[in-house]
């Protein structure tokens, strides 16, 4: 029985700006058949870096078991129906050729072409979002979206910013700053103590730990066979489970770590970032297959989710953890859906003390953040990572009965990103 | 508000504690009127359904209204509708999800009481042709087909997945209905169509897909049918416009028989229909449209701005070609807006024209009077 402020609630809508324009969840959960749809998705297990079971595994070997692992969910398609493979990676040497040839020999035919998109962090939300307005501005109807990082290859160089840029601008300058820096700046700027991101890092391995063991995470992952060196041989391992969960860690013991970036620290404190409370270095890839609604239907195939809209938003480099503060309520905004409305929000924990603030800031309930842990406990291969919070999202949507999640992270030199997905599990 | 000039006279009748939500003149007498109304601006508490007579006044003033039964509800009415076929009878929705059949000759208790909808019912449609069957809707997105001796609603179409607030009968198909859904769609439906029952689906119900959908923008709160025009329905949403609607290339395809394909979506076997005319100027979202029982051009809308209009959907700054030259500019279509009436003092939801009286007019607001008034 509706109560009166449902009743009054359901009125005021109709006098809400956002819904003169078609905005708002009854509109953006309409069913049409240009609707951008996804019709498969899954994860590698997520691996540490340089210690993992995923550190041998040569990283086109990678994206072409992670393409495989996804073509795998709908034997049912026809990879020739697949008309662009978008592929989010950071740092990883020669990506584009090795995404081509991954997409070839996974049996992608050569008449779909391949990219590699780079946006940091967001890089596998980015993939998803030039297939899936590829496929809204009718230029393809069906795209193949992927996120792989492989860190234990990657190369240790850093950049290093030119006078000349530096002398034109100081934000310039701070895009050279490493991530744990801006994290520094984010615990100091924001007042979050080294205590809270302990706490939020060890609920992120217990939220881990628990799906872990209750199988939650099964659904999510495509085995994959891992090489495996040793000396000159290699053999292979076929991996299930992710590695990198701490599954009896606590805030006590977090509390002992040494600060990993004590430069950084400001006059007089204490540096809060630690390896414990940060996000780990990993090994691994994500992927999904989108198409419109009409598609699907004809190739009757399962429909998993409805994907909305994505918004970027740029800010600070030098507190660039906060970028979920901002691409959120830019999102939300866009879209007319309102923060009550969404049933999870996935948000990259790429360090304790953004992942603190960007809950409280947008006054999220602990029963709608990261439900099944995030990146201090599963790890963060930098270009795969937003595509796996879709992967967990969804997959977290469909064991609850959730309907809206929206996914967020921030991006190093100062950008954040936002998407939204309506369930239809 | 902008200024605006005062409006005509009207005629007044009080319901103190209840807020009228919708109107329905009886098609049998001309001196009959019947308000559905909620107490609490309909929140919450209690209804009441008042049988108004309408008494003519000499030398050409405006008829006298005048309460002349109450009966009184567990929950808020949102809508009436008068039977076709006996007339002392008329059905009503309830805020409870219940719809009661009501005789004018008894008192206090109602004839009939289904009890289906798991939300609110927010209207009641009698069909003109098929005159012992009338439909419901509801925010529980369903939309029913009932008779009123059957203990049970003949169908349930499932096919909105947000409110329906309104449901109306074509007044030219006897099988045909549009409906008004908060997803920003008008749809079309047709008793007639039957989706191909597939091995998953072997109980397909009748017309349970559209036949046409049509987008309009916003929350769709109400639509009505043209009387003369077949297949020209007028829309009132959130986005404050009055949006009218060709939909005759949708009629080809309906009754007959024609099967979606398997596995084909919703919409599927007609076109979207053209919109012929957008008539704007309300400040706030249009709650009730009706077309006139007299004219094919001129249509009624009531709306959250506390005003009542009347338009002529045919002048021609109605048109499309008139408004994308005028767009951005602030108000609109004066020209289309025949007559204004601004005596209601809040939000205005419901309103309905005289069968008998050319012109006549009944408004319902939340400031709990009923106005008569000329267009």
């Amino acid at each position: 029985m509706t109560t009166p402020t449902q009743r009054i609630t359901q009125l005021a809508s109709h006098l809400d700006p956002r819904t003169w324009s078609g905005k708002g969840l009854a509109a953006v959960s309409t069913k049409n058949d240009s609707d951008v749809v996804v019709v498969a998705l899954g994860r590698t297990p997520q691996c540490k870096a340089g210690k993992g079971g995923l550190k041998d595994t040569p990283f086109d070997v990678l994206v072409h078991q992670t393409l495989k692992g996804v073509l795998g969910r709908v034997p049912q398609l026809d990879p020739a129906l697949i008309q662009d493979v978008v592929v989010g990676n950071v740092r990883n040497e020669n990506a584009a050729y090795y995404v081509r040839a991954a997409a070839l020999a996974a049996g992608i035919p050569r008449e779909c072409p391949s990219l590699v998109v780079n946006r940091f962090c967001s890089s596998g939300l980015m993939a998803i979002r030039t297939v899936a307005n590829q496929i809204q501005s009718g230029e393809i109807s069906c795209g193949l979206a992927a996120g792989v990082e492989h860190m234990s290859s990657h190369a240790k160089s850093a950049p290093h910013i030119h006078d000349d840029l530096a002398k034109a601008s100081q934000e310039a300058k701070d895009c050279e700053l490493p991530m744990g820096a801006t994290s520094e700046f984010v615990s100091q700027d924001f007042n979050v103590s080294r205590a809270d991101q302990d706490a939020y890092a060890a609920r992120s391995h217990q939220r881990a730990s628990a799906a872990q063991k209750a199988g939650y995470f099964d659904e999510e992952i495509f085995p994959v066979q891992a090489h495996v060196k040793e000396g000159d041989a290699t053999s292979y391992k076929v991996l299930t489970q992710d590695d990198g969960i701490r599954h009896d860690t606590t805030a006590e013991k977090l509390a002992k770590i040494r600060p990993a970036f004590p430069e950084y620290a400001k006059e007089g404190g204490e540096a809060a970032t630690t390896g414990g409370n940060a996000s780990q270095l990993t090994d691994g890839g994500a992927a999904m297959i989108l198409m419109t609604r009409r598609m699907a239907n004809e190739l009757q195939l399962p429909i998993v989710a409805k994907y909305v809209a994505t918004a970027v938003a740029g800010l600070a480099p030098r507190i660039m953890g906060i970028g979920p503060s901002i691409a959120i309520p830019k999102l939300l905004d866009l879209t007319g859906v309102k923060k009550e409305e969404v049933d999870e929000f996935v948000v990259n924990e790429a360090f304790s003390s953004m992942a603190v603030y960007v809950q409280r800031q947008l006054g999220i309930p602990d029963e709608k953040y990261n439900t099944t842990g995030g990146s201090c406990a599963l790890g963060h291969p930098l270009g795969a990572t937003a595509l796996r919070l879709v992967v967990q999202g969804l997959n977290n949507m469909k064991r609850t009965g959730g309907k809206v999640v929206v996914i967020s992270m921030c991006v190093g030199t100062g950008q954040g990103a936002a998407g939204l997905f309506i369930s239809e599990q | 508000m902008q200024r605006r000039p005062p409006s005509g006279p009207h005629s007044r009748l009080d319901t103190p504690g209840f807020a009228g939500h919708n109107v329905a003149w009886s098609p049998f007498y001309p001196d009959r009127l019947a308000v559905a109304a909620a107490a609490n601006y309909g929140l919450v508490g209690n209804g009441r359904l008042h049988l108004v007579g309408v008494q003519d006044a000499p030398g050409g003033a405006l008829p006298q209204l005048g309460v002349q039964k109450v009966f009184d509800t567990q929950d808020g009415l949102y809508d009436v509708a008068w039977s076709e076929i006996n007339e002392n009878q008329l059905a009503t929705a309830s805020g409870d999800g219940s719809i009661k059949l009501w005789d004018a000759t008894l008192n206090d208790y109602p004839i009939r009481n289904w009890h289906e909808h798991t939300r609110e019912v927010f209207s009641v449609d009698w069909n003109n042709i098929k005159k012992d069957i009338f439909l419901s809707s509801s925010w529980d997105a369903s939309v029913k087909v009932w008779h009123p001796d059957q203990p049970r609603s003949l169908t349930t179409m499932t096919a909105h997945t947000a409110c329906v607030y309104a449901a109306i009968w074509s007044p030219h198909s006897p099988d045909v209905l549009a409906t008004a859904c908060g997803d920003g769609h008008a749809r079309l439906f047709d008793l007639r169509a039957n989706p191909a029952p597939t091995a998953g689906n072997p109980g397909a119900v009748a017309g349970a897909q559209p036949i046409a959908t049509v987008p309009v923008g916003g929350e769709v709160l109400t639509l009505d049918w043209n009387k003369y025009r077949t297949f020209n329905l007028a829309t009132g949403s959130t986005d404050k416009a009055v949006k009218v609607w060709d939909l005759r290339s949708v009629s080809s395809s309906a009754g007959s028989m024609a099967r979606p394909p398997p596995g084909a979506p919703a919409g599927a076997g007609g076109g979207l229909g053209q919109v012929t005319a957008i008539c704007t100027g309300h400040e706030y979202a249009v709650r009730k449209v009706a077309f006139s029982p007299h004219s094919p051009s001129l249509l009624a809308s009531a709306s959250y701005d506390m005003t009542a209009r009347v338009w002529d959907v045919d002048h021609p700054s109605a048109s499309l070609a008139s408004v994308a030259s005028r767009l951005g500019q602030a108000g609109g279509g004066p020209g289309a807006m025949r007559s204004l009436h601004d005596g209601h003092t809040e939000f205005v939801v419901g309103l309905g024209w005289s069968l008998f009286q050319e012109g006549l007019v009944a408004s319902t607001a939340w400031d709990m009077s009923v106005h008569l008034w000329r267009a």
